[in-house]
């Protein structure tokens, strides 16, 4: 990488007073404490000093020198731009300082998966189908703009103290197809994967976003317990089947071309899902089931899922929010 | 192509005005007659695309990275930063974003190297001067100046649209979409939309093949006095390219360019 003093020498005084206000800038947030490892760097609270507000800073590691700026965060800046929305997290800034990108978030308190931690095993119905609307708000958004999140997980929710729920971590997932593992640690799950991903479709839609949306459904109504928590494909193939039956040509036309097709033994349909969420009413149990099915191109989108009448007796207040 | 135009921040932050553009290029034009500077434009213009062919880039990225490179300066002067290193960082830059994966360092500037020596060497004796570190300080830059907006629409997906409604013409199509290509050139991909520019683009196809479209034109409900000023843009750099010898002019032009300050060292 480039020293400063070579920089000086390509870039011209105007930039380089510029430089040094950014440097500035970073000396305008004190750093609170690490909050994680994301797809491509740390992240870390901290606080605006000057409006004393609370940000989530974000860190791109430049390490590999040939890349420059990573894909994937260059993915997740141009969404994010694009995506200005209630429901979705907010990208403030970009900053550079001579060889970091720092990338300045709205900072929300915890994720879903923290959310659930705090739980004790107890969730308030109204709490489930208020944090479903707004995923599905989020997501309605985002699919009107062309925009397909895949990679859904209690996660990448971000829960701040209103309860208001943000879709986070764009851009991973549409830079480098779906990923099998993460630069950091923490390996991405299956959990969440559509069968028809599983099975090595390569055409994503839509409804690859509203299988995950069904699976963190099911998760919120059991306060955190995961509804196909699979080791491997064929383990999350296998649970998933023997809850909603194995689909057939019948159920799913041209399943069978599919790249990575198999065949599983023939599970039938059992009421294995209604049963596996006992506290869903059963417009929420209807719910699920058209968002949990096998078949992608039957599957409701975020649209259709918001009209259901499982959210008839929504809070007002959380339907009407002005989310631009 | 992820998105939606009027939501775009394309729409919303990178349609500009005309005024804008004079009053930004007010520096240079003290130096450069408005000609001298639509050259050395057209010029740069040329090596993103020489450069993009070479690296066998699909067209949409070139015209991204054109797109990209025109952005930075109309908000900034050709003395900011070297256009011969903005240009291939642009291409750097829209490869990546366009999830054409990345380019590997070494080959764009050894691209680049190759490309001056033996493509441009009317408008350069000496070597390409840049290294990696130069391309990724610069990309840095970029980023900051397109105020991280990257995503770049482009006239061809509503040409074959359009294409598509006329009905098939391949003719008529590869005509279009080579004067989409040379409208990069002209500075309409900073004032008008991509829809328009492909209307424009395709008006004047028409015309030189005298198909007359008047009626299926009139009922496409576009605002034509815009559609006029496009075309008028693009006719007016072919009336230009009719007596201009880039080979025989540009080098002096390359030399009058204002530059950043002190020059690079190689």
């Amino acid at each position: 990488m480039l020293d400063f003093c070579q920089c000086t020498r390509i870039l011209p005084a105007r930039h380089r007073r510029r430089d040094r206000s950014n440097r500035n800038i970073m000396q305008k947030y004190e750093k609170l404490e690490k909050i994680g490892e994301g797809t491509y760097g740390t992240v870390f609270k901290a606080k605006n000093l000057e409006t004393q507000e609370i940000v989530a800073l974000k860190r791109v590691r430049l390490d590999d020198d040939d890349e420059g700026v990573p894909s994937s965060a260059l993915r997740e800046i141009c969404l994010l731009k694009e995506l200005k929305h209630k429901n979705i997290v907010r990208l403030y800034d970009v900053l550079h300082s001579d060889k970091k990108l720092t990338l300045v978030f709205e900072h929300c308190d915890q994720d879903l998966k923290k959310y659930f931690d705090s739980l004790y095993g107890e969730i308030d119905p109204d709490v489930v189908k208020s944090f479903l609307f707004q995923l599905l708000r989020g997501l309605a958004f985002c699919h009107s703009r062309n925009v397909l999140h895949r990679d859904l997980k209690p996660q990448n929710l971000l829960i701040n103290k209103n309860d208001e729920l943000k879709l986070a971590d764009f851009g991973l997932a549409r830079a480098f197809g779906i990923p099998v593992k993460c630069y950091s640690a923490e390996v991405v799950t299956l959990w969440y994967r559509p069968p028809d991903v599983l099975f090595g479709a390569k055409l994503y839609t839509t409804s690859i976003d509203m299988w995950s949306a069904g699976c963190i459904f099911a998760e919120l109504s059991n306060s955190g317990r995961p509804l196909f928590p699979g080791s491997d494909g064929d383990d999350q193939l296998k649970r998933i089947f023997k809850m909603l039956g194995t689909p057939t040509e019948e159920t799913w036309p041209d399943i069978s071309t599919l790249p990575d097709y198999r065949a599983f033994p023939q599970y039938h349909l059992t009421p294995g899902l209604t049963q596996a969420c006992p506290k869903l009413t059963a417009r929420g149990k209807d719910l699920l089931q058209r968002l949990l099915v096998c078949n992608p191109a039957l599957r409701l989108s975020a649209e259709e899922a918001m009209a259901h009448s499982y959210f008839n007796d929504l809070d007002p207040a959380i339907r009407n929010d002005r989310c631009q | 192509m992820a998105g939606n135009f009027w939501h775009s921040s394309h729409h919303q932050q990178w349609l500009l005005d005309k005024q804008d553009l004079v009053r930004e290029r007010q520096h240079d034009l003290s130096i450069l007659t408005e000609e001298e500077y639509q050259k050395i434009l057209i010029f740069f213009a040329n090596l993103i695309q020489v450069l993009g062919e070479q690296l066998k880039l699909r067209q949409q990225v070139i015209a991204t990275a054109t797109v990209y490179f025109k952005r930075f300066y109309a908000r900034n002067s050709l003395k900011c930063i070297d256009p011969l290193l903005l240009a291939p960082t642009s291409i750097f830059l829209a490869s990546k974003v366009e999830e054409f994966g990345v380019i590997s360092n070494t080959r764009l500037i050894t691209t680049c190297q190759t490309a001056i020596k033996n493509k441009f060497s009317y408008a350069y004796t000496q070597e390409f001067p840049y290294r990696t570190n130069h391309i990724l300080e610069c990309e840095f830059y970029l980023l900051e100046h397109l105020d991280c907006c990257l995503i770049v629409y482009q006239p061809y997906r509503p040409l074959l649209t359009l294409i598509q409604d006329i009905g098939p013409d391949d003719q008529l199509l590869t005509l279009a979409w080579r004067i989409v290509n040379d409208s990069l050139r002209t500075d309409v991909c900073l004032l008008y939309a991509p829809y328009q520019i492909a209307i424009g683009a395709l008006q004047i196809a028409c015309v030189i093949m005298q198909k007359d479209m008047k009626s299926w034109f009139a009922e496409l409900n576009a605002d034509m006095e815009k559609i006029q000023e496009i075309a008028r843009y693009i006719i007016n750099l072919y009336e230009l390219w009719k007596t201009y010898d880039e080979k025989k002019d540009i080098q002096a032009l390359l030399n009058k360019m204002p530059k950043p300050k002190p020059a690079p060292q190689r």
